[in-house]
């Protein structure tokens, strides 16, 4: 039995200033040493910090990464494993979480990036972060990885976009865990416990319910499309198997933000919502046996390789069921399609959760690939839909480069300060993990 | 000002009568009658039925074209804001006036709107007209009612259209965004449960269908008739003499096949890339097959093989090219005076 | 195949780098004639999160062999064909002339990090 006990504290208000603590629900930020936690990256030169309301009229972009702050109190190992922390298995003992905030990064790897979080007006609804409260991070990369050309639009040399992409995701991760660590001596506002059996004691103790895995798939394609599980590029890894708490320890995190509206920052894999949701029904209506991963690769082969492993997995623990999560669109979709049939084909039911690129009229086909094996689809939206966000007070981050952003198009920072734009700039909104509410039909 | 509304119905809703009185003309009517007091009632004044029109479920099938123009003509005469049709149920003419109709109105630029259960054959219009998805019989009217009041007055007063399942219409084939009242894991988690348990489930997306097309009349004297070969098969004469695309074809071939009894490897071979040619290149009567159509004609089964074949690969091919490339040479197939066509896929 | 000249120059030198000045979409069809010709299809057409005609650029690996018609390239790039000439991509075109030079960089240098991901699984494996 693997238990992990989650320690929630409600966070109501953020504090920059010369202390960090939280007390009485308030989150105190010291800024001087988080900046220098941050600037002991070399690849940075400075870091800013603010913060955003829910409500407020403030947009943040291009959101890089969304974080949730936690530490490990009891147990083994730390948070983000072999990113942060040392690797070490983790996923039991005790877990604090400051809830209800996020930290985000903002920074420009790329001219055409693109994530919008808008903290209030319609853009608000499709996001879930516009309900956090947000400590925001804009990261300023080193001189060394500036780009020499004077007509440069962007700070970057090319060659270095890696390392600076490299140093925002960490820089993300450092301050979340840094902030989780103050939450240690703080006892927590309510907590939950999740446990997993093992395989042998979920049989005995379940024997008439369903069994049921739970299939992630997570993007892994390369710079700004990739993945990481305790430490190691997704890419380079067999479909394999996680005690579900150790997801919620930080295991997996993001590298990926092109297409923000299905991408999956790190604060959705921490609150993974099928997670959660198959751990309500678990000892009820079903047995939840655990999580396989699976990556989603360029090359062919390597789909291969992992969607026979994925379904090869299901085969090996003999369950009944499967959710089948992916993310991103295109040729995700042909991953998903290969896993769902090939688990279908194991005798083993599936649910899959995807979202649309019907075209800015719906009327396109929605999804690259499909199969008559996969008729059960919950879906996340369409994200071609065209939606008008209001001129907002303040800006964190850059909007220069919004009328590039992917599902923008020429023109689409008018003149007025709006923003004519499909959702898919809009961070997760709709995310493939089933976070959201909203869908399509 | 309240909205002007034409409703139409059929005999048995009118009170006229059941299958014996089927065979009535289009009569106008004014004011409502039968389902349309639900329907007025819903609009609480703010849209009325001005006129009812009534027809007989036999006449409109079988006597399309007079009802059409009759009941076009008093429209145009009344120039309402918004025509509803039925709701038909499961009653299939019925169903299959209510859609033709509303399919003709609409032409005029006047909104319409009709309900019916989904496998009335009238539903196979949902993709040209709103359609609201009804109960299988009358029983059904209470429900059905309300919600076909509620999106009519929403389209007459111009309101954006809610996802289907909301506003309670057929799948047209436009994805709309909407916002669930779970959020998708448990969704995710609640549709497992179901299909687990083998309790229905409905899927989000279904995954696309294709049209169906119904057949024409059958031929009475197929020992007279003409008879020509096409296929999506790929099948070339060798050497892929146009450059039939394996995939995403551009166009179609057009072969003579006057005297050949037998497609063999060495004459013809498939340009197909979807499927694993060996047996096509082996002997392409598997895919296309002449050799058949041939034992046919001799034995008289058969009037005779047209001289030309048709041939491109389906392979990828945009439905939109597809249907191009069959509507041009179809115009062929006529002027040759070919009577049917065997259409093969792989 | 590739229409990135990032691609072209880095690993033009080391790997059979077919180059040609063309847009997305014709790169597409590109490859459509060579799986015509019997080579395979080794990467995803439609890699990547950025949309088709959205970034100009595109890296697809095929086999240097030939043999057959290989049916599951064949479906593969028609399927991919089909997704990227939807008319929904159709917008992006317009919009790509407005790219200056770092933005059309940027995009280069995506497509370059996609494809390498796909190399470095070649040179490892089958």
């Amino acid at each position: 039995m693997k238990t992990l006990e989650l320690g929630y504290i409600h966070i109501k208000d953020i504090i920059i200033g010369s202390e960090s603590k939280v007390e009485n629900g308030v989150l105190y930020v010291d800024e001087a040493a988080l900046k220098a936690l941050v600037l002991e990256d070399e690849n940075l030169k400075d870091v800013s910090f603010d913060v955003a309301k829910p409500g407020e009229s403030v947009r943040i972009t291009p959101v890089k990464d969304v974080i949730e702050p936690r530490a490990k109190v009891e147990g083994p190992g730390g948070i983000f494993p072999g990113m942060v922390n040392k690797v070490e298995a983790v996923g039991e003992g005790k877990t604090v979480v400051l809830k209800d905030m996020a930290v985000v990064t903002a920074g420009k790897i790329v001219g055409f990036q693109e994530g919008v979080i808008d903290m209030s007006g319609p853009g608000a609804e499709y996001t879930p972060f516009s309900k956090t409260l947000n400590l925001v991070m804009v990261c300023t990369p080193a001189d060394h990885l500036l780009a020499q050309d004077p007509d440069a639009t962007l700070p970057i040399e090319n060659e270095k976009k890696p390392e600076y992409e490299q140093a925002v995701r960490m820089a993300g991760l450092k301050v979340a865990a840094y902030l989780g660590d103050l939450g240690k001596n703080v006892t927590p506002d309510e907590t939950e416990t999740f446990s997993t059996p093992n395989l042998k004691e979920g049989i005995e103790m379940y024997p008439d319910l369903p069994r049921v895995v739970y299939v992630a798939m997570l993007q892994t394609q390369g710079l700004l499309h990739d993945t990481y599980v305790y430490g190691v590029d997704a890419k380079r890894t067999l479909s394999t198997m996680l005690w579900p708490t150790e997801i919620m320890d930080g295991a997996i995190v993001s590298g990926n933000c092109v297409s923000a509206c299905d991408k999956n920052p790190t604060y959705i894999h921490e609150n993974n919502p099928v997670v959660h949701e198959l751990f309500k029904q678990h000892g009820k209506t079903l047995n939840f046996v655990g999580v396989i991963i699976t990556n989603e690769n360029v090359y062919l082969a390597d789909k291969q390789r992992s969607s026979d492993w994925a379904a090869k997995l299901c085969e090996l623990l003999g369950v009944d069921g499967a959710i089948v999560t992916q993310e991103g669109f295109g040729n995700p979709d042909t991953d998903l399609i290969m896993n769902t049939k090939k688990i279908e084909l194991k005798g083993v039911k599936t649910t899959i959760v995807t979202d649309e690129y019907a075209g800015q009229d719906g009327k396109s086909q929605s999804l690259a690939d499909a199969d008559p094996l996969a008729d059960a689809v919950v879906t996340g939206g369409n994200a071609n839909e065209v939606i008008i966000l209001p001129k907002m007070d303040k800006v964190i981050g850059m909007l220069d480069y919004v009328d590039v952003i992917a599902g923008g198009h020429a023109g689409s920072l008018r003149p007025d300060g709006t923003i004519e734009a499909e959702i898919q700039v809009i961070t997760s909104a709709t995310n493939e993990m089933g976070f959201g509410k909203l869908s399509a039909r | 000002m309240s909205k002007r509304v034409v409703h139409y119905i059929n005999q048995f809703f009118a009170n006229i009568g059941g299958e014996e009185m089927a065979h009535i003309e289009p009569e106008l009517r004014e004011g409502i009658v039968g389902p349309g007091m639900a329907l007025n009632a819903a609009w609480k004044g703010e849209a009325e039925i001005v006129n009812t029109i009534v027809c007989g479920d036999s006449y409109f099938a079988e006597h399309e074209a007079e009802a059409k123009e009759k009941i076009l003509n008093w429209v145009k005469e009344i120039k309402p804001d918004f025509f509803i049709a039925g709701p038909a149920f499961n009653a299939g003419r019925y169903g299959y006036a209510c859609a033709n109709i509303c399919v003709a109105v609409q032409e005029l630029g006047i909104p319409v709107l009709t309900g019916m259960y989904q496998e009335n054959p009238g539903a196979d219009y949902k993709e040209k007209i709103l359609i609201v998805a009804t109960r299988d019989s009358a029983a059904g009217m209470r429900q059905a009612a309300p919600t076909m009041a509620k999106l009519a007055l929403k389209i007459m007063n111009g309101e954006k259209l809610g996802a289907s399942c909301e506003d309670g219409y057929m799948n047209n084939g436009i994805r709309v965004n909407f916002f669930e009242k779970e959020r998708g894991a448990k969704r995710a988690v609640d549709m497992l449960i179901n299909k687990l348990n083998g309790k229905p489930f409905v899927t989000e997306y279904p995954m696309p269908s294709f049209d169906r097309v119904a057949p024409n009349h059958a031929i009475k004297d197929l020992s007279k008739a003409t008879i020509a070969l096409c296929t999506s098969g790929g099948i070339v004469p060798k050497g892929n003499p146009d450059h039939i695309e394996s995939s995403s074809a551009s166009h179609y071939g057009e072969y003579n096949i006057a005297g050949v009894d037998d497609l063999t490897s060495e004459t013809f071979e498939t340009a197909h890339g979807g499927y694993d040619p060996i047996y096509a290149n082996e002997d392409p009567d598997r895919v296309l097959p002449v050799d058949v159509m041939r034992d046919l004609e001799k034995e008289g089964k058969i009037g005779k093989l047209h001289d030309y074949y048709y041939a491109t690969v389906g392979n990828g091919t945009a439905v939109a090219s597809a249907k191009k490339f069959a509507a041009e040479y179809a115009q062929k197939l006529l002027a040759a005076g070919v009577d049917a066509v065997i259409m093969t896929s792989t | 195949m590739t229409n990135n000249p990032r691609v072209r120059d880095v690993y033009g030198s080391k790997y059979c780098v077919l180059y040609q000045d063309c847009s997305f979409n014709e790169l597409l069809f590109a490859v459509r004639d060579k799986v015509d010709k019997g080579h395979r299809l080794l990467t995803h057409p439609l890699s990547g999160s950025v949309k088709p005609n959205e970034t100009p650029y595109k890296s697809i690996m095929i086999s240097v062999d030939r043999g057959p018609i290989d049916f599951e390239s064949s479906s593969l790039i028609s399927s991919a064909i089909t997704a990227a000439t939807d008319k929904k991509f159709e917008k992006y075109v317009e919009r790509q002339k407005t790219f200056n030079k770092r933005i059309l960089e940027d995009f280069q240098l995506v497509d370059y990090c996609v494809i390498t991901s796909a190399i470095e699984s070649a040179r490892t494996g089958l």
